[in-house]
């Protein structure tokens, strides 16, 4: 019988030494000073239009329904990938412009399918978002919806134009600019400020605005329930917690009756603050520094609480915001997270990470990598950004890291970093899939859109409770990479070989 | 009162004077004794939630984007390329030597300037790239809504470009708001695949050379039909565009018989082929077993060689003995089971036999696209009115090649196939349903809502966009786009693993649960030593 020697892959200064090796080695081997093999081409895009944050958004309105102006493939594409999703139902209508519309202007179009829209859902919002046809034919949706309010034949019905081309950014601007849009049309409606001030009067149970991008509906439920730990209300602007993630009920329900009501978007100038997680989008894309612009609501752009460090800082500005403590059960959860990142540690630091995807969730996750030790070899996302490229530099530097940052990118370039960098764990959305299959680099699942696995919108890796879950799964990944074959690889690496020695087959290895 | 007539009823009480008129004229309940019309491919009602695509849609993402060794560069903003990366499980591989881009999804990501200032410099500059790194056998562009508004010039860049590079470059004028559904793609694509792939090659046929046409091979459904097919001695000469490979279907004029699989989408190129090649088609269906069997039959007899004949009955033997037990199998545990199927051009009408096999009977059927002679058969054709959008859609005329045009049948033979098998015909999907059921065409979530309410068919049959809703009102719903990241469906086999994955979804215990207990009995609580129980 042949001994087993003990496995040391995991020890963490050799580790380190080959880290430092593979950066230096990496300095000089080459100066990437471009995000992308090819300037015209996307080889498989890493992001989506703008249509799609804005439809996102909207699902998290209470009441509220969509309506695309442009070409049904917009609508139809869209619910698509949120059903696929979510698995969730996702009605969202179309304009269905035509050749005609194209020639003569989509008003006709536009008016028709609000009409039936409205007929058919009654639903007491309705977002109308634009779509490259729309914009590129010049149709004015303020103008139109103008002249449908006008018609007066849908009172009581709040109908927002919402300027999306699909060229104008990627899925994240749309996401905040819808936010914003919603957020400009309730609080600034003339004929609403009578009854805001009256609602103000009364006296208004504190509360907080909260705007989260990239979150799962279960991150969602995670964050209420902390901020509710310290004794305030949060409205999430939109909360898509039950809208897309709702329980059986053997009941369609046409129009969703969760998510963030008119009345609670017209009062979100009187919360304590705005706290938007997620804060990568340019200064005029964000919702939270229009209101503290505009009504003087105290605006925190913070990262996504991903890991310990950024949910520290939620719950620090929480504490600012409310002049309060810190709730005892979220020290306890945090000690609880700290306990799982020691216990984690040795393990952590066999990870070579890439983490590709929206934005503010790669930053996200890339602090957590950091934090834990890991190895970040690749934080990309196909958004245009610069304060992404910024923020991950200083955030390496702190750690003493270095890893390669790309934005406006692809998937064929990431798939060349992940190559080149020996990246053993990939986490992003579904699209990494052709990578996991091709070149067999281990995947979790996480993101927008994730279609090949189910419970993606119940994912849960905000808050502390729920980075400790994230980084559970990560170290179970790294765990089973290294459990897989080991002894094989221990005997390969240390029994001493002979030439005449007969090299000895995995599923024959010492058990 | 039928329950068909019910729910058309009820459905269309729901809808203000003008919609209803609308939505009526789209529904049809089956009566064999009268010749009936339904309206089909027509403008999509705004704001109804139809579940309809784009031209784009049908273009590239039906027709051309199957063919494996290609390019497929999408021209505009990047969400066009991105949603249509992959989603539809059309599965491809490399010919030996060849190249496989399926995996991938080519854009030139247009942005504002872009818009502004034209997009033909980096649709240029893309194809360079293109070439560059993957030397492709051929490259497409498809155009997106905005490319046709601010002029960009796709098919006189493809021109200069093909010159240059010494390749083929094919332009597609889909822009997503031509037509009214992606029909109108299905026949942009077509016109291409005519006026310049097709006869471009010409390598002689072996015998028994055959070509398929409108089978993507979703979840490998082309393989299954090929396995059979290969094994009765046919030559597959190409798939349009299923697994395709741009010089086949360069040479697919070669070939003795056209095979047509989906109607509405190819049925162009099958009729355009054999006014300018003389190659005839014939309308089959490869599923189920029934189906298959019969298509075999048919190709067999349009063939008419002894040898071939008895090999297809010889296989047809081995293949269905080899899958009876399994079928019988799913038969017992699912007869009496009724179903919906809304999907497709052809699917709603090729799963009903398969559907029956396995002892569902189908209630409502409709397509998402088809066109009037989908429904009421081919002989409809010359009544069927043009309206302005179809017309918008190039109609491209051929004529016979005199260098190439062959007969391959004895006219006087051919005639008398004719009476047997369905040469140049398809008898539409009404013609499958038996009397009382419902057709509707384009059909909706509110009209859907009441299908399921009034109908409580066991099984629905359709896309993702309308699965949840579906679902959620306690109704097994199967993705018959994609198969549920299943298949393949087709031919002997593929009836096998449809009738595996419709037992599953039907018969999952997870059903029995949608009530909670406490709704259905009173609860039991008792004292058990001194302790309240409740369970």
């Amino acid at each position: 019988m042949i001994k087993v020697i003990e496995p040391n892959t995991d020890n963490v200064t050799i580790k380190a030494v080959k880290a430092l090796m593979t950066e230096i080695h990496r300095d000089d081997a080459k100066d990437r000073n471009k995000d992308r093999n090819y300037v015209n081409m996307q080889v498989n895009p890493c992001k989506m239009c703008m249509p799609m944050g804005g439809a996102l958004a909207l699902k998290g309105v209470k009441n509220a329904m969509t309506i695309i102006h442009g070409s049904q493939g917009c609508s139809t594409y869209i619910r698509r990938h949120m059903a696929a999703h979510y698995n969730e139902p996702i009605d969202i209508a179309s304009s269905s412009l035509s050749e005609e519309g194209t020639v003569y202007g989509g008003s006709k179009n536009l008016k028709i399918g609000f009409r039936n829209l409205v007929n058919m859902y009654q639903p007491e919002v309705v977002g109308v978002l634009t779509t490259c046809l729309a914009e590129t034919i010049g149709d004015d949706i303020e103008r139109i919806v103008r002249e449908v309010r006008d018609t007066g034949e849908f009172e009581g019905i709040d109908i927002i134009p919402i300027p999306t081309p699909g060229y104008g950014g990627s899925q994240t601007e749309g996401y905040f600019d819808t936010i914003k849009a919603l957020m400009a049309y309730f609080v600034k409606k003339p004929v609403h400020v009578g009854k805001v001030l009256e609602e103000a009067l009364e006296p208004l149970e504190p509360f907080i605005n909260i705007i989260l991008s990239d979150a799962t509906c279960e991150d969602v439920r995670e964050i209420k329930r902390m901020v509710e730990l310290f004794g305030v209300k949060a409205i999430f602007i939109p909360d898509i917690s039950d809208a897309l993630d709702a329980p059986f009920t053997n009941h369609y329900n046409k129009l969703s009756e969760e998510g963030i009501s008119r009345e609670e978007l017209k009062k979100v100038i009187y919360a304590k603050a705005t706290i938007e997680l997620g804060d990568l989008v340019g200064p005029n894309h964000s919702p939270a520094l229009f209101l503290e612009e505009e009504f003087g609501v105290k605006a925190y752009r913070l990262p996504l609480p991903i890991g310990i460090n950024n949910t520290d800082c939620l719950v620090h500005a929480l504490a600012e915001v409310l002049d309060t403590d810190i709730p005892k059960a979220l020290e306890v959860e945090r000690g609880r997270l700290m306990d799982g990142m020691i216990d984690a540690h040795k393990h952590s630091a066999t990870g070579d990470i890439a983490v590709f995807g929206d934005m503010n969730l790669v930053m996200g996750i890339a602090g957590l990598v950091l934090e834990n030790g890991m190895h970040l070899k690749l934080a990309a996302t196909g958004s245009m950004s610069k304060r992404f490229k910024e923020q991950l530099e200083s955030k390496l530097d702190q750690y003493h890291q270095k890893a390669e940052i790309l934005q406006d990118t692809d998937y064929e370039t990431i798939r060349e970093v992940i190559q080149q960098e020996g990246v053993n764990l990939m986490m992003g959305p579904s699209d990494g899939k052709f990578i996991w299959e091709k070149d067999h680099v281990d995947f979790i699942r996480v993101g927008f859109p994730v279609h090949d696995h189910v419970g993606a919108q119940r994912k849960n890796l905000m808050g502390y409770k729920g980075s400790l879950i994230f980084l559970d799964e990560i170290t179970n990944h790294l765990l089973d990479q290294k459990h897989k074959g080991y002894r094989d690889r221990m005997y390969q690496t240390y029994y001493p070989k002979k030439e005449s020695h007969k090299p000895i087959q995995a599923d024959e290895a010492v058990r | 009162m039928s329950e068909s007539k019910k729910l058309v009823d009820k459905v269309l009480d729901i809808y203000p004077a003008k919609v209803m008129k609308n939505r009526k004229s789209h529904m049809v309940i089956k009566d064999a004794s009268v010749k009936q019309e339904i309206a089909a491919n027509t403008r999509a009602i705004p704001g109804i939630i139809t579940n309809r695509g784009c031209a784009y849609a049908g273009c590239k993402g039906v027709v051309i984007g199957p063919i494996v060794d290609m390019v497929h560069i999408v021209h505009g903003p990047v969400g066009c390329s991105y949603y249509a990366w992959g989603t539809r499980r059309n599965k491809g591989k490399a010919r030996e030597g060849g190249q496989n881009f399926l995996e991938y999804a080519f854009t030139t990501d247009m942005q504002e300037s872009d818009i502004v200032f034209g997009g033909e410099k980096k649709l240029r500059a893309a194809i360079d790239e293109a070439v560059e790194l993957f030397h492709p056998k051929a490259i497409s562009i498809s155009a997106t809504c905005p490319v046709g508004l601010i002029g960009d010039d796709i098919h006189a860049i493809a021109r200069d470009k093909s010159k240059e590079h010494g390749l083929k470059i094919l332009a597609f004028s889909c822009e997503g708001y031509k037509g009214v559904s992606q029909s109108a793609g299905h026949h942009i694509a077509n016109n291409k695949l005519m006026t310049d792939v097709i006869g471009t090659i010409d390598t002689p046929a072996k015998e028994f050379s055959i070509n398929l046409l409108g089978e993507y091979n979703i979840g490998g459904d082309e393989w299954e039909i090929a396995r059979v097919l290969t094994k009765i001695g046919y030559n597959i000469i190409s798939t349009m565009t299923g697994n395709g490979a741009i010089d086949e279907i360069a040479n697919a004029h070669k070939a003795d018989l056209n095979v047509i699989q989906c109607h509405r989408s190819i049925n162009y190129v099958a009729e355009m082929v054999e006014t300018k090649y003389g190659l005839p088609w014939i309308k089959v269906n490869f599923i189920g077993v029934e189906g298959f069997s019969k298509a075999l039959r048919d190709m067999a007899k349009y063939f008419d060689d002894p040898a071939l004949t008895a090999r297809t009955e010889a296989v047809i033997a081995e293949e269905t003995t080899s899958i009876e037990e399994e079928m019988a199998g799913y038969k017992a545990l699912l007869d009496g089971k009724t179903a919906v199927l809304f999907v497709g051009g052809s699917r709603a009408h090729h799963y009903q036999g398969l559907l029956r096999e396995i002892g569902i009977e189908t209630i409502v059927a409709g397509y998402e696209f088809g066109h009037r002679d989908d429904y009421e058969g081919r002989d409809v054709i010359p009544y069927i009115k043009v309206d302005a959008d179809s017309r918008n859609i190039e109609e491209i005329h051929v004529e016979k090649d005199e260098k190439k045009y062959s007969l391959r049948i004895p006219a006087s033979r051919a005639e008398q196939l004719k009476k047997e098998i369905p040469w140049a015909s398809y008898d539409g999907l009404l013609s499958e349903m038996k009397d009382g059921t419902l057709v509707i065409d384009d059909l909706n979530h509110i009209e859907t809502e009441q299908i399921i309410k009034i109908l409580k068919p066991e099984f629905f049959g359709s896309g993702i966009k309308d699965k949840y809703m579906v679902q959620k009102m306690g109704v097994y719903a199967k993705q018959m786009h994609s198969y549920d990241y299943s298949g393949p469906y087709a031919g002997y086999q593929g009836a096998v693993n449809f009738s595996r994955d419709v037992a599953a979804g039907i018969l999952t215990p997870a059903w029995k649960y949608i009530t909670a207990p406490w709704y259905k009995e009173p609860l039991l609580s008792g004292k058990v030593e001194g302790v309240e129980q409740v369970c």
